[in-house]
Order: C-alpha cells, then sequence, then structure tokens
C-alpha cells in the first residue's frame, strides 16, 4: 500500500505542475499612427446620448469613451475628459426608463418605455462647465448637424454647445473640436442632416429656426464636412470616419408595422359601413390590416399606408389605441413617413455616405461603413452568446428612444472601429468587451 | 471485502465524469487504462465485461472488481487574436468508478456470467459566473452510470463470445446567463436539469489464436440517452417572469457506438505487448436540443448543432511482469477530437487526446490484485470558435488522472 500513496503523492505533485500555460499575445498600436491625443467629433451618438436624452452613465458609456480605454492597451488615450453632466436624469429631458404603464384606455399594465419620475438631479447641468473640466476629447454634441459645425456662435444655439465651448458665443464648433489638437480622431458627423427631416415626419415637418427639419443642402453638407476633416487632420493627424446610418432602419420607424392594426371581424364590419360611401377605397379585414394615414395627394385626403411607409414611434399611443387614429381617423401625417419622404431620406443618406466616402479615399484614412454594419445588425449579430438586433426594447442594441444605442450597442460601434483602425495600422486593439456593458434594464 | 463494497456505496453517490475525447471516458479498467486503454484482446481481469464480454469466459474463478479514478482537468480560455482577457475553468475533481463481478458458473463450466457497472460518458467545466462565456456556458454536468448484465461462452479452446445488454442512467445539468438584464444591470440566469436513461448492448469475441496471440472484436451500441422530463428555471427581472416560466423539458443525448479490434502478443514470458483501435461513431451527436414543454414568444425550442464527426482511436500498451508480486504497465493513446472547428463550444472545449499512461499491479498473494494507475492527458492549443455564439479564443487542456483498483478472486 506504500506504494499507493507514493504514487498519490506524485500525482498531487503532477498535478500542480500541468496547469496550462497559453497566454493572450500584447496589444500592439502599430504603424504610422499616434494614438496619444484622441479627440471624439460627432453628435449626440458620439456624446453618449440614449433613452431620448443625454445622461451621465450614458456618457460614461459613449463608444469614444469605449474606444479610447482600448485605445489604452497600447498606451493612447492617456487622458480622456468628456463634458459629464451631473447625474442620471438627464438634460434637459429626463430619460426613458422601462416600466410598468396602464394607458387611458388599458386594461392592465404593460411593459413599456416612460419618462424617469426619481429625483431630479439635473441641477447645474446648463452651467458651462470649460474652465472647470475642459477641453474635452469627446466633442459629441447633441443635435449638431454637418453644416453646423461652421456656424460662428454655434454655442448660443445649442444648450449642449454651450456647455462645453470655450466661447460659446462667438466660436465655430470646428474651432472648438481642435483645441486638443488631436494625434488622433473619428469623425461621426451627418445623421442630423436627415434625422430631424425624418423624426419630424418628413415634408409635413413644422418650420424651425435653421431649418433643422430640412434635409441639408448637399453642396453645403460637402463644403463643411471638407473643413471640419481638413481642420482634424491639420496636424497630420490620423482618424477613422464613420458614414451615416440609413435611419428608416431603427426601431424608431420600425416598430409599428404599417400592417399592425389588428382587428376582429365586428371591429372590421363596423368599419367597413362606415367607409362604405367610399367604394371600396378603405377596406378592412378580420386579422391584420393596414392603417388609415393622412395623405394630401389622396382623393380622400387619406388612405391606407403601403408596405415601405412608416409610422413614428413617437405617434401617442392613447391616440391609437382610444382616439381612433389609423382607423375612424387618419394618422397625421407628421407621424408617418411615405414612400416619397423615404426616398428623399435613403438618396440624401446616399449622397452624404457617397461624400463621406470620398473624402476618406482622397485623405486616405479609413472609414467605417456603419450603414452597411447597421443593416447586418437588423438582421442580427451575436457577441460571445448574446444576441443583438434592431427589434425595439428586446434587441439589446437600441435604447428606449429607438434612435439611439445602448452602452452595448455603443460598444458594437467601438469594435467596427477598432477592425478599422487595426487593418488600416496593423494594430492589434483588442475588442471592447461588449457585454460588460449595459443594455436594456428591465424592472 | 466489507470495506470495499463500503467504498464503491459512497462512490455510487459521487458523480461520474469522464474525459476521453470529447465526452466519453475509457477509464473502465485499471490495468487496461494503464497499458493506454487497449483492453479488447486480453482478458486481465473482470474489467473484460467492459471492454470484451467475450473474454469474460477466460477467468477461471469469479472475480470481484472495484476502482475508482481521481480526475482532475484544467482547461485555460485566451481571448484572441489580442487582449488581455484569459479565464481558467474552477478545479473540481471527477471520479469515475468501476465495479464488476464476474466468472463461471461453475469450476471450469464453459459460461460465464457477470455484471458490469461503470461511467463510460460523462463531462463536467464550470468556469466563472461572469467570464466572457457566461452566455453559453457557466457550468456543465454530464453524468452517466452503465449497467451491464453479460453472459460469455467459451465455444471451444480459441474462440470465445459474450454479450451484455445496458441500462444507461445519467444526469444532466447545465447553467447559463441569459443576456437580460435587471435595473442593477446583472444578467439573468438558466438552469435546466435532469434525468436521463437509456438502453443498448455490448458484443464481443474474443480469440486465443495461439499461445502467445490473442485477438478481440468488441462493439458497444449507441445509446440514446432521453431526458424525458427535465426542469428548467430561469431567473430573469420580474416584469419578464411569465415569458420565461419554469417549465419541463426533453432532450436526447445519442452516445456513439464504438467497434473495436485489438491484438495482444506475449512477447517473452514477462512481457506482453496489446494494441487497439476503437472505432467511435460520433457523427450520432448531430445537435443538441432542448424542447420546452411551456413555450413563450420569449422561451423557444433551441437546436444547437454539433455535428460531432467519427474518430478512429489508436492505443499501444505494455505490461511487464516483474516477480511473482508485482507487474508495471505503461502505454500511450492517440484519441482525436471529433469536434470540428467552428463547433467548439466552451462547455466542452475538447481538442486531440494524447495520453501517456503507467500504473503498477501488486499481488500480495494469488487472489487478492491492488491496481495502481496514473494517466496524463495534454491536448495541444486549440484556436477555436463557436460560430453559433460567435465565441472564440484559444483552449489548452491538462488532465491528470490518478486511479486505484482491487480485484479478489473468490
Amino acid at each position: 500500500m506504500k506504494k499507493v500513496y507514493i504514487l498519490g503523492l506524485m500525482g498531487g505533485l503532477m498535478m500542480a505542475s500541468c496547469k496550462p500555460n497559453i497566454e493572450p499575445a500584447a496589444p500592439s498600436g502599430g504603424e504610422g499612427v499616434d494614438f496619444t491625443k484622441y479627440v471624439a467629433v460627432g453628435n449626440s451618438l458620439t456624446a453618449g446620448y440614449a433613452d431620448g436624452t443625454l445622461y451621465r452613465s450614458g456618457q460614461q458609456n459613449s463608444y469614444p469613451f469605449i474606444l479610447a480605454e482600448q485605445l489604452k492597451t497600447v498606451g493612447g488615450a492617456k487622458e480622456f475628459r468628456q463634458p459629464l453632466l451631473p447625474g442620471e436624469y438627464g438634460y434637459p429631458e429626463p430619460k426613458f426608463m422601462l416600466m410598468m404603464n396602464q394607458g387611458l384606455c388599458d386594461t392592465v399594465a404593460s411593459l413599456g418605455p416612460a419618462r424617469y419620475k426619481g429625483a431630479l438631479d439635473s441641477v447645474g447641468s446648463s452651467q458651462n462647465i470649460y474652465t472647470q473640466s475642459g477641453p474635452f476629447h469627446n466633442m459629441g454634441i447633441p443635435g449638431i448637424r454637418c453644416i453646423d459645425f461652421l456656424v460662428p456662435g454655434y454655442g448660443a444655439l445649442n444648450p449642449y454647445a454651450r456647455r462645453m465651448f470655450v466661447a460659446p458665443a462667438g466660436s465655430r464648433a470646428i474651432d472648438e473640436a481642435v483645441i486638443i489638437k488631436p494625434s488622433f480622431f473619428t469623425l461621426w458627423i451627418g445623421s442630423n442632416d436627415v434625422l430631424g427631416y425624418a423624426t419630424a415626419g418628413g415634408d409635413q415637418a413644422p418650420a424651425t429656426p435653421g431649418g433643422t427639419n430640412q434635409i441639408s443642402n448637399i453642396d453645403v453638407f460637402n463644403a463643411a464636412y471638407d473643413t471640419v476633416l481638413s481642420n482634424l487632420r491639420r496636424n497630420g493627424a490620423q482618424g477613422v470616419l464613420l458614414n451615416i446610418p440609413d435611419i428608416t432602419n431603427t426601431p424608431f420607424f420600425t416598430t409599428i408595422g404599417a400592417k399592425s392594426l389588428m382587428l376582429s371581424k365586428n371591429d372590421a364590419n363596423l368599419l367597413n359601413n362606415a367607409y362604405n360611401s367610399l367604394g371600396g377605397f378603405i377596406r378592412f379585414a378580420e386579422g391584420a390590416n393596414y392603417f388609415i394615414i393622412e395623405d394630401s395627394t389622396s382623393p380622400y385626403k387619406f388612405r391606407h399606408i403601403k408596405d415601405g411607409e412608416y409610422i413614428l414611434l413617437s405617434v401617442p399611443s392613447d391616440s391609437l389605441k382610444c382616439a381612433g387614429w389609423g382607423t375612424k381617423k387618419p394618422i397625421p401625417g407628421r407621424y408617418v413617413l411615405t414612400l416619397s419622404e423615404v426616398a428623399k431620406i435613403r438618396n440624401a443618406t446616399a449622397s452624404f455616405n457617397n461624400i463621406i466616402y470620398q473624402m476618406a479615399k482622397r485623405e486616405n484614412i479609413p472609414m467605417v461603413d456603419i450603414n452597411a454594419y447597421m443593416s447586418t445588425v437588423q438582421a442580427g449579430v451575436v457577441f460571445n452568446g448574446a444576441l443583438f438586433n434592431t427589434s425595439f426594447v428586446s434587441g439589446g442594441a437600441f435604447s428606449l428612444d429607438g434612435i439611439h444605442l445602448t452602452p452595448r450597442g455603443y460598444a458594437l460601434v467601438a469594435n467596427q472601429i477598432i477592425m478599422a483602425i487595426n487593418t488600416r495600422y496593423k494594430s492589434t486593439i483588442p475588442m471592447a468587451d461588449v457585454n460588460k456593458y449595459r443594455g436594456v434594464a428591465f424592472p | 471485502m466489507k470495506k470495499h463494497f463500503l467504498l464503491m456505496g459512497t462512490l455510487l453517490l459521487s458523480s461520474a465524469m469522464a474525459f476521453g475525447a470529447a465526452f466519453q471516458l475509457n477509464l473502465q479498467g485499471v490495468r487496461q487504462l494503464a497499458m493506454g486503454g487497449t483492453g479488447t484482446a486480453v482478458p486481465w481481469d473482470a474489467a473484460t465485461i467492459f471492454y470484451n464480454p467475450g473474454g469474460l469466459s477466460a477467468l477461471k474463478h469469479v472475480q470481484a472488481y472495484g476502482s475508482v479514478q481521481f480526475l482532475s482537468a484544467n482547461t485555460r480560455y485566451v481571448e484572441t487574436p489580442t487582449g488581455s482577457y484569459s479565464a481558467n475553468s474552477r478545479e473540481k475533481l471527477y471520479t469515475p468508478f468501476n465495479f464488476y463481478i464476474g466468472g463461471p458458473v461453475r469450476y471450469k463450466s464453459k459460461l460465464s456470467l457477470g455484471l458490469g457497472v461503470y461511467t463510460p460518458f460523462g463531462t463536467g467545466i464550470r468556469w466563472d459566473d461572469n467570464w466572457r462565456g457566461r452566455y453559453v456556458v457557466q457550468d456543465i454536468q454530464l453524468q452517466s452510470v452503465f449497467f451491464q448484465p453479460t453472459a460469455s461462452y467459451r465455444i471451444n479452446d480459441v474462440v470465445s463470445i459474450g454479450a451484455g445488454f445496458v441500462i444507461a442512467t445519467g444526469h444532466v445539468s447545465i447553467q447559463r446567463a441569459v443576456p437580460i438584464q435587471n435595473m442593477n444591470g446583472q444578467d439573468g440566469k438558466a438552469e435546466l436539469a435532469g434525468n436521463a436513461n437509456g438502453l443498448g448492448y455490448n458484443i464481443g469475441i474474443h480469440l486465443r489464436a495461439t499461445d502467445r496471440i490473442q485477438f478481440g472484436i468488441s462493439y458497444r451500441s449507441s445509446v440514446k440517452m432521453k431526458v424525458k422530463r427535465g426542469y428548467a428555471t430561469f431567473t430573469v427581472p420580474s416584469a419578464l417572469s411569465s415569458s420565461f416560466p419554469y417549465t419541463a423539458f426533453r432532450s436526447d443525448i445519442n452516445l456513439p457506438q464504438v467497434f473495436n479490434v485489438g491484438v495482444g502478443v506475449k512477447a517473452t514470458d514477462r512481457l506482453t505487448i496489446t494494441a487497439d483501435a476503437n472505432f467511435v461513431g460520433w457523427s450520432s451527436y448531430d445537435s443538441l436540443i432542448f424542447d420546452y414543454e411551456k413555450n413563450t414568444a420569449s422561451l423557444q425550442d433551441t437546436r444547437s448543432a454539433r455535428r460531432y464527426k467519427n474518430t478512429l482511436v489508436a492505443r499501444l500498451g505494455a505490461s511487464y511482469t516483474i516477480g511473482r508480486k508485482f507487474t508495471a504497465m505503461l502505454g500511450a493513446a492517440y484519441d482525436p477530437s471529433p469536434v470540428r472547428d467552428g463547433y467548439v463550444s466552451p462547455d466542452l472545449p475538447d481538442n486531440n487526446h494524447i495520453m501517456a499512461t503507467g500504473g503498477l499491479v501488486f499481488k500480495p498473494n494469488k487472489r487478492l490484485s491492488i491496481m495502481g494507475v496514473f494517466e496524463y492527458v495534454f491536448t495541444p492549443k486549440r484556436d477555436a470558435s463557436f460560430d453559433e455564439a460567435n465565441f472564440s479564443g484559444r483552449y489548452q487542456t491538462r488532465i491528470v488522472n490518478p486511479g486505484l483498483g482491487i480485484s479478489y478472486d473468490f
């Protein structure tokens, strides 16, 4: 039996010495690029805007911040200052959160987004914080269009710009963006040059000062983009451009399907009787039906919505459920994108993206085709076992406003940028761990 | 002997795991394992009930046999192509066991009967709860115990045949995180557990060609392990609890058929060399399906493709009699992985196994044998991905496996 003990002892010793010994490869910073001073230039997507507003933890999980964390593994982005808000409430509006809600004519409460009702901790959000913590590496300004970057005194027009600019009353956004003299930049602008038109319902959009509800003029866009990029490149900085995602793929436009009006046989009959005088122009059946929408070009000023047209997520759900919108009354045009409006949005997006593509080519810097990537997200992408798609709430990538991303969604964007950097500069910056960040939080 | 049976009793309660390539283990006899897992041709002891039922009638006396392994596996994962992330599977000891009793019904009878209780399949790996593969697996344990009543008949001095009926029982449990977060950012959790049952058989022919050369052929059928009523528990935010109900589930795992051919040559009076080839029909493990009794929009049945491929295992062993009381064994085997690239899940980060084994038999008297074995399993590092979960990285596994056995001839 002694031998058996010896054997056991040998076994114990071998166990200690037989651990696997593989180690991760060390990341490398690549060639011809200096990540020391990274500046992110962009709009709300760059600011970390989510859930219909800007709030502190959203900013702390913005894609520029996530990217900066990864750049740190190769000695870059040692400093990365963001114009953080004081709290979680949201500025200026409270953020959306998932909660059980009961609408005016709901018999039971159901899970859905509603404005945060917690303590107001946004006092001081409107104050300028440049002297306190600027200049900033994250120059994401919610609401800014490409064409706004050259407007002197832009800080007076935009509350987010006003709180982070050194000279809000006189400077141009592009001047503010290069204060740090970036050695590396990301530039993701242009979405608001088409988004304002789309979210305001297209041609029915009410007029606003500066025309923010209109699609930007392509020549003005081109000139502005060129100037912004030239300024960023001035000190020989390298950088990555991101193009404009097709906004009509986001849950803000896709959640309420054109043919998602569910009717009982009885209700369908009642509606058919009411519209009887129109000779079958309006027709309902048991099951799924096309909503009725306003259309000034139609003979009766209304018609059934068609496939490929969108109802906006901003349409009041109580009006849909109890005021007869979409059935007895047409859904107003400002909540609908018709085929011609959708075509304008897509054409503008394609034109702007062509400009961005040409600029990247001219400057010989990488461009992330985030538009193409977001359409793969629409089909579903998996990261370490977690599935992401563009479904509202359950998709995990889009926040509760249906347009901006969750921290996990922003991490997916950061990884696309890292892939572009690694390809172009022969670096091996590790991917961000997407699942380390927050998705949609459920009560 | 009282002590011995007591020992077996407690081991039956503990779990029995396996770490061959994929989740087959080849630890059904101490001597056989020490000789590289060969055992089809030479009926050394009652463990032949597993290795080749045809060899049972070669035993001169009724033998009781028990053995246990103390297996510990270490797997390490590192992120690829670059990064700073690595993870180690948690240390855990597994104790696969075997128990056999069998021999001639009367002295010099041509008919022998026996019973084998052994643990031919199993696997287990536990990762940290918040590791990066948590949505694929946090913990998985597959256990099986086979009961095999066996009869063997010596047709003449050369040819013996044998057959056993296999009643298989098992247990499976899986735990993983669910990518649904509550207000505090904590993940949901899915826990699945159930008992499995199946039937099969094990048949073999043993040929004593000459005094020095023996052959063996055996075939172990595939066993369809059915989980008829497992239970799934989901921990999710309360607003979604109705979408993830507590529910029963069904699942099947088709354990592979194995065809074995072996030869044993008595090179000298002291030295015996054995060689085995095992054809393992892993293609039976095509997919892993969970069929939930209650489906909701969020909880659909799952089907995970596994697409295992058949493998051919080569084994070589040697036994050397040192004196009247001692015999030393050595062996080696190459057990290729049935798991294809793109299907390497962290629930079983498999790779080709290269095994080195050694052991010793101590025979204090004519009836009693005490056996010790040590197995070291080396798997080369594997750059692998589990495409379905888009989870990839580099894995390396080391297994050390000492074991003890005892047999007694009545």
